[in-house]
Parts: structure tokens; C-alpha cells; sequence
């Protein structure tokens, strides 16, 4: 299978000197879920914003796409960054409408994404009336509506509450079982990073650069029961190791 | 200005002083407060009350006067019936009437300007030699005060339109930009102006000359002041009298330094020149003020110029009671015509 | 709705009833001290007196009144089509925004009252120079808060129609103009009320004249006849004029944001 994803030796570097990323290399299959695993400031919010062409390296190259057809991709941002004065059906209409499609021929997709994410009856709501959550739901439907190859998440769950974050892993594990898309989640929690995804890329403190890599061997459909397997806490203790030693060898 | 106030009574009164202790008379012990408020900044169309001031006339007559100046923005009307001044100066007796007319307890005491030196300028050479051209002219220059008293006056009795009514904001830009204009004026300043300002003599029509026939410059007090105090009024009166007299005839210096420091924008020579015009005009002495002396008023001529405003529509019959308006014995007694005499007045 | 110390709600009636009430009182009360005080009608006229020059003059009054809503309402629709034009321009160019911003800001600053008389000379119709005197009061908070607001776009709002590949119009109609909306309300409110004090103000200094007049002259003209009951009664429309154009803003307000803007949820 070729890689739908591949940076090599990617550097970046803002103004006033911040080395954000110092040579990333990584390379993510096509329907791969990796989980881009890192303390806070070490460039994996530019890693992402790389993929997604938010953002242009200073040095190394970033692809992204397979075959001559350019990817469709999804960013989900960490707050919801919904539309305050549109409707949840207007918010997940947006990537349509920008490409064209009209609210009669959106509506079935709409339909059936919000149904996906368990939000077939707020489709007229506005953001204020959802809670966090659900506000995490209609972006992820956003997200999934264009039908992407490619989905980015940057932390989506950082800011809700652990039951909900649970609930939502799940969610998101569902849907990717079902779409198979390319999936890159941003985290910091090193339980979140083992629960959901296939490899977790741990990432060194500023500069930013990949120092594990950890195949996580557990089965693709995974429920909470896994969360409480010794294998589980095994793998989550190597990360946090990785984590660790990450951050010790680029500490200043 | 307003804060200046204060400081410049100071300087008044010391001056008052200084001239009031050159006189030979003692000033009285105990002197009255009275604060008199005009209808303009300093001038010599105010000639008369500065040098009272200024010459120590006042003191003389038991009184301590305040001469508050009025100007463009300000309104000094309200203040008499309010119980802030005491004296107050008016234009011409459509103030009075109106007063009378809203039951506003203020009367007319003594009118100093026999003519009203209210006037229209225009541009020579363009036609307005002729005052029947005026009304015709495209733009007219009114101010506020003009322009809801006496313009109606002149729409009315003179066909004057209000299409070619504009702000008039004592500014001669738009006037002597423009040939067509025409713009209100006092007879005995604007011109001036206009010559300094703008190089040639305007053709200058007196309101006066053509039916205006108010008295200006009138002295009004409040009725119970003049009811329960008339000696006081008396004094002031008497006291402005001999003023006119004395800057008229007399030496102005003083009066004249007093008004330059008073309104810093005025010049000694616009003030002599002005005075030369209320004497050639004869503005301040003329008709019954040379026989029965300066102030002097009666009641036929009030009621004729109130019938002529009735006529033009400013007033209806029975709106005004004539018999408030004025209070004509604090003149007509031949005050200051001794003086005037001494002087060598003609 | 907006709730007490003990979280109960605010009745909607009250909300209308307790303002409704002091406002009577304070006129029953200014009645009372007239008459008790004996208060001359040219000192102090008294609310009934007001009331009755008010019907009496309605004529003349209401066609000032009509004039005065003119200049009013018609500076506030140029300083709005002006300011949002302006602050477009603005957002998109710096440059632009920078060398502009100054002559502005001294419009904003320089008194109404002095420039009034100025305009009048340079400008034949008085009717034009109102509303250039109004236009110049009501103009910048428009044009300041429409800039804010085209800037106050969420600005991962703002990536993400990057990344769907929004055209700059579909980000303009879609994101900016939405953001900036509540912003152009606010300056829209402020500047209701300085359009009326500056049609109002620049009559005053500048002195309209002949037959298109506001009340500004009918003030005037009430005060140079010591018609003090005329004046208040002109005075009264102007009040009446400014708190219906607060009303009216309000409800503008309510109907653009109430559903979805912080500013008018109370929750």
C-alpha cells in the first residue's frame, strides 16, 4: 500500500526564532489512524497545519495524496469552530456550499453524517443551544460530510470532560471503522493516543521531531474493555517512557 | 469669555476706580450692584455705558455696574427675567413686544438709538443703489436673531423672499465673495468692515428709512425692580445718559480703552470711525432726543411701529398690551443737555 | 431573561412598567413644583403647559420634526454605506488603512459646532451642509467598529475556509460580513444618536433658514421670542426623536443578533 502521507526532514521555523520542527520524518499509510503524540508547544499543531496546507515548510517535503487525484481533507479544530450565527445544518453545509452544492441536494448528506455522530434531531439548533460536546459532534460531521481522505484532528477532545472525551473516542473509532479514512490525531494524552490509534508517532519537545514510534497492537474495533487490558497500560507506559525521554533530550 | 468674567469685572471696577478718584464729587459710601448685559461684543454703538464706566459716571451716581458683553453665540435675554442681571440692552422693540406678548415681566426704561442703525449692505454697481433691487437679490445674509424678528417684517412689507434666505454667521467670507449677495449690518459697523475687509464702500440701506421705525438700543429692566426700586433705575438711566453725552462730546480715551480690552478684536480707529457714523446718521440724537435729551421715548411712537408690525403680520391686534411695554418716566427730563451744552455740542 | 439576586426572572411587563413609572413621576412632580413654587411659565414651564404649546404648534412643530428625521435618518444611511465601504477598503489594505486613518480620526475630534459655520460658507444648500455636519458626527464608530468587526473573524474560522478553498467573496459574504455584524450594530446604536445631536447641533451653529428647518431653529427662534413653553415643546420632540431612535436600534439589534450574539442573550 502506498503512503497516503510522508514528510521528510520537515523544518520550520516562525519569526522570532522559534524552531518549531527540526527534520520530521513520518509516513502514514492510506486508512491508517496515527496518533501524533507530544507535550504541549512541541509543533504537532504544525505538523497539522503542514498536512494541511495551512502552513509551508522551511525545509524537507511534505506530501500528502496518492495517485494524481489531490486529496480531499478535514481539518477538526480543538474548539468546535462552528459558525455562531448558522444553524447546525448551515455549519455542516459549508464545505458543500463552498464547492457548489445546493441546501436541497446537501441535505441527505447532511442528514446522514448528523445521524452518524447522533445529531439527527438538533439539525436546526444553533451552537450556543449544544453543549461542548455536541458542538465536537457537529464538527467532526462537518468534517466527515465532503467525505474526506484524509481527517486531521488537533486535540478535539482536550476541552470536554472525561466521560464525554470517552464517549467521543468511541464515536470517532466508529467512523473510521466504517469510512476507513486517513486519520492523524494531535494529542497530548497519552491514554487517548494508545486507546484509539493503530501508531502512535511521539513527538520530542520544541524542536519538534518524531523519536517513537509505537505500533499499537490491538485489535481495529476496540471498545472500553480495552482501555482496562494489561496490554493497554503496558503500551501506555512506553509512551509516557518515550514521552519522557522525548522531552529530556531536547530540555534546554 | 465666561470665565474671563470675573477677572476682567475686576479690572473694570479697578479702573472705574481709578478714574472715579480723579473726580472732584465724593463717591457715595455705599455703591449698588447693578449688572447690565449688552447685545453685542464691545463697540461704539455701546459708547455711551463703557465711558460711564470708564469716567467714574456711575460710581458718581451711588451705582457699581458690571457691563456683560453679548457676542454671536450668546443670548443674554433669558437672564433678565431670571433675576441674573439687572439691565439689560435690546435691539428694537419686537424684543419688548414679544416679551409683553408671553407674559414676560420686562420693560423698557429708556431708548438711547432714536433710528435703528439696522441695515442691508450690498455691493455697489449692482443695481442695489435702488432698495426696491434688494428684495430680488439671490442670496440674502440673515443672522438668527434678524432673521425671526424683523426679516418677517420685510418679506411681508417688501417682498422680500425666504427662498434667498442663509445663515448669516457674522462671517463677511460669503458676502463679499459673492456680487450678488446682500447681508444684514448695523449702518455705523459693518461698513467699516466691509471697507477694511473687502476694499469698497457697500451701498448701505437703513431699515429705518424704509418703515423700520423702532427705537434701538433700549435699556429694559425687570417691572418690579423699575416698580419697587425707581431710583435705582433712575440712576442707572440718568447715569448711562450722561455717559452718551460725555463720549460723544467729551473724552473717550478711557471709554475707548475699556471697550478695546473688552473686545480684543476691535481697533481705535473702527471705534471712531464708528462714532463719526452715529453722529452723521444721527442714530443716538435725533427727533425728541435733542430737545428732551438722550433716552428719550414716547408712547404714540411705540404704538405706530407696533400698528406697522400688526400690519405685517408679526403680531395679531390685541396680542401685545401696549401700556407694558414702556415705562417712559425715567426719561424725557432733559438730562445731560446741560452737560451736552458744556461740551460744546454743536 | 435577566434574573435577580435570587435567580427568579425579571417580568417582561416590569421591564416596561418600572421606567414607564418613574418617567410619570418625575413629571407629576415637576407639575406639583411648579404650581407649588409658583414658578413663572419664562423660568420654568410646567409639563401640562409643555403638553398644550406641544398640540397647539403641532403644525409648525411636526413639519421641523419631519425635517429634523430627514438629515437625521439620511447622515446615518451615508455614514453607514460610508463606514462599511471605508472599512472594507480598509480590511483589505493596510496600507491603505494607514495612511487614511489619521484624516479620519481628525474628523471625528474637530467640534461640530465650529466646523458648521465653516461648511455652510463652502457649501450652497443648507440642507447639504446639515448632513455633511451630521454625516461627519455619525461617521466614525460606523467606520472603527466595521473595521474591528471585519478583523474579529474567528481565525480558525478563517483557516478552515482556507482549507475548503472558499473564494474571497464566499469568505466575504460567508465569514466576515457575519463576524463583523454584531460590531457594525454597536457603532450603528452609538451613532443613531449622534446623528440626531449632530443634525441638531449643526443647525444650531450654522442656523438653517427659510422653509426646510428643524426643530434646532424652532429652538431658536423660541428662545430669541422668550417663548420658553415653545422651546421645551420643541426640546420634547428632540428627546422623543433620540429615544426612538435607541428603541429602533434595539430592536434592530434584537432582530439581527438576538438569536445567536452574546450581546443580546442574557443567558
Amino acid at each position: 500500500m502506498s503512503s497516503a502521507i510522508r514528510l521528510n526532514g520537515v523544518s520550520r521555523r516562525f519569526a522570532r526564532g522559534v524552531q518549531a520542527l527540526d527534520g520530521v520524518d513520518l509516513e502514514i499509510g492510506a486508512g491508517d489512524f496515527v496518533a501524533l503524540l507530544g507535550p504541549s508547544g512541541c509543533g504537532k499543531t504544525t505538523v497539522l497545519r503542514l498536512l494541511a496546507g495551512l502552513d509551508a515548510a522551511d525545509a524537507g517535503t511534505v506530501v500528502v495524496g496518492y495517485g494524481n487525484k489531490p486529496p480531499v481533507l478535514s481539518y477538526v479544530f480543538q474548539d468546535a469552530t462552528l459558525m455562531p450565527w448558522a444553524s447546525v445544518f448551515d455549519n455542516v453545509w459549508l464545505p458543500l456550499r463552498i464547492t457548489g452544492v445546493s441546501p436541497a441536494a446537501a441535505r441527505e448528506r447532511i442528514a446522514r453524517v448528523l445521524q452518524a455522530v447522533g445529531l439527527a434531531d438538533f439539525v436546526q439548533a444553533l451552537p450556543h443551544e449544544l453543549s461542548g460536546g455536541m458542538r465536537m459532534r457537529v464538527s467532526i460531521a462537518r468534517a466527515l460530510v465532503t467525505q474526506p481522505d484524509v481527517l486531521l484532528l488537533d486535540e478535539p477532545f482536550a476541552a470536554l470532560d472525561e466521560i464525554t472525551r470517552q464517549r467521543l473516542n468511541g464515536d470517532l473509532l466508529d467512523l473510521w471503522g466504517r469510512n476507513r479514512f486517513t486519520c492523524v490525531f494531535v494529542t497530548h494524552s497519552v491514554f487517548e493516543a494508545v486507546f484509539l490509534a493503530q501508531r502512535v508517532a511521539v513527538m520530542s519537545a520544541r524542536p519538534g521531531r518524531i523519536v517513537a514510534d509505537l505500533a499499537i497492537d490491538a485489535p481495529a474495533r476496540r471498545t472500553a474493555a480495552w482501555r482496562i487490558e494489561p496490554r493497554y497500560l503496558e503500551l501506555c507506559r512506553a509512551a509516557s517512557a518515550a514521552l519522557e525521554s522525548g522531552f529530556a533530550e531536547r530540555a534546554p | 469669555m465666561k470665565r474671563l468674567l470675573p477677572l476682567l469685572s475686576l479690572l473694570v471696577a479697578s479702573l472705574a476706580q481709578a478714574q472715579g478718584a480723579s473726580d472732584a464729587k465724593a463717591a457715595p459710601e455705599k455703591l449698588e450692584r447693578a449688572v447690565f448685559a449688552t447685545n453685542w461684543k464691545a463697540q461704539a454703538a455701546h459708547g455711551g455705558f463703557y465711558q460711564a464706566l470708564a469716567d467714574g459716571t456711575y460710581r458718581r451716581f451711588g451705582l457699581d455696574v458690571e457691563i456683560r458683553q453679548g457676542g454671536p453665540q450668546v443670548n443674554n435675554r433669558p437672564l433678565l427675567p431670571a433675576g441674573r442681571i439687572d439691565f439689560l440692552m435690546t435691539g428694537n422693540l419686537l424684543h419688548s413686544f414679544d416679551n409683553v406678548k408671553q407674559g414676560v415681566p420686562v420693560v423698557a426704561v429708556a431708548a438711547i438709538f432714536q433710528k435703528d442703525p439696522q441695515a442691508l449692505l450690498a455691493h455697489p454697481g449692482q443695481g442695489y443703489e435702488n432698495f426696491a433691487k434688494l428684495k430680488d437679490a439671490p442670496v440674502a445674509l440673515i443672522a438668527k436673531d434678524g432673521q425671526f424678528t424683523w426679516w418677517q417684517w420685510l418679506t411681508v412689507r417688501h417682498g422680500f423672499r425666504d427662498e434667498a434666505l442663509r445663515p448669516y454667521n457674522y462671517n463677511l467670507g460669503p458676502f463679499l465673495a459673492s456680487k450678488a449677495a446682500i447681508q444684514q449690518g448695523y449702518s455705523v459697523a459693518e461698513p467699516i468692515y466691509v471697507k477694511k475687509q473687502g476694499g469698497f464702500d457697500p451701498v448701505v440701506h437703513l431699515l429705518a428709512d424704509h418703515g423700520f421705525s423702532t427705537y434701538s438700543t433700549l435699556i429694559e429692566t425687570r417691572r418690579d425692580t423699575a416698580e419697587k426700586r425707581p431710583q435705582y433705575v433712575q440712576r442707572f438711566v440718568d447715569a448711562s445718559i450722561i455717559g452718551w453725552y460725555r463720549y460723544l462730546y467729551g473724552e473717550r480715551k478711557a471709554a475707548n480703552a475699556l471697550m478695546l480690552k473688552e473686545n480684543p478684536e476691535m481697533t481705535e480707529e473702527e471705534l471712531e470711525a464708528s462714532l463719526a457714523l452715529l453722529r452723521s446718521q444721527g442714530i443716538v440724537e435725533s427727533g425728541e432726543a435733542l430737545e428732551r435729551g438722550i433716552g428719550a421715548m414716547n408712547s404714540a411712537r411705540i404704538a405706530d411701529f407696533h400698528d406697522n408690525m400688526v400690519r405685517a403680520g408679526l403680531y395679531k391686534a390685541g396680542e401685545v398690551d401696549l401700556a407694558k411695554v414702556a415705562d417712559t418716566r425715567f426719561v424725557n427730563r432733559r438730562v445731560g443737555l446741560d452737560l451736552r451744552k458744556q461740551l460744546g455740542g454743536r | 431573561m435577566s434574573a435577580n439576586a435570587h435567580g427568579e426572572a425579571t417580568p417582561r411587563w416590569l421591564r416596561w412598567a418600572l421606567p414607564a413609572a418613574v418617567f410619570i413621576g418625575t413629571l407629576l412632580a415637576w407639575e406639583l413644583l411648579v404650581r407649588a413654587r409658583d414658578i413663572p411659565h419664562y423660568i420654568l414651564p410646567a409639563p401640562s403647559l409643555i403638553c398644550s404649546t406641544l398640540a397647539a404648534n403641532f403644525g409648525s412643530l411636526a413639519q421641523a420634526w419631519w425635517v429634523t428625521i430627514k438629515i437625521t435618518f439620511g447622515a446615518l444611511l451615508l455614514a453607514a454605506a460610508g463606514g462599511v465601504l471605508l472599512a472594507g477598503v480598509f480590511s483589505l489594505s493596510r496600507t491603505f488603512e494607514l495612511a487614511l486613518v489619521p484624516y479620519a480620526v481628525v474628523l471625528q475630534v474637530t467640534p461640530i459646532v465650529a466646523i458648521a459655520p465653516l461648511i455652510l460658507i463652502y457649501v450652497d444648500s443648507t440642507t447639504a451642509a446639515l448632513l455633511i455636519c451630521a454625516w461627519i458626527v455619525a461617521f466614525f464608530p460606523i467606520l472603527s467598529n466595521t473595521v474591528i468587526g471585519l478583523r474579529a473573524a474567528d481565525p480558525n474560522l478563517r483557516d478552515l475556509f482556507r482549507l475548503y478553498r472558499a473564494t474571497p467573496w464566499q469568505r466575504l459574504r460567508w465569514l466576515l460580513l457575519p463576524s463583523a455584524l454584531p460590531y457594525f450594530v454597536a457603532g450603528l446604536k452609538i451613532s443613531g444618536g449622534l446623528a440626531l445631536i449632530g443634525a441638531v447641533v449643526a443647525e444650531f451653529a450654522a442656523g438653517a433658514a427659510g422653509r426646510e428647518t428643524g426643530l434646532a431653529s424652532r429652538i431658536l427662534e423660541a428662545s430669541f421670542r422668550t417663548d420658553m413653553p415653545r422651546m421645551y415643546a420643541a426640546l420634547v420632540l428632540v428627546a422623543a426623536t433620540g429615544v426612538a431612535i435607541y428603541l429602533l436600534f434595539n430592536l434592530l439589534s434584537w432582530a439581527l443578533l438576538g438569536r445567536w450574539h452574546a450581546t443580546e442573550r442574557s443567558d
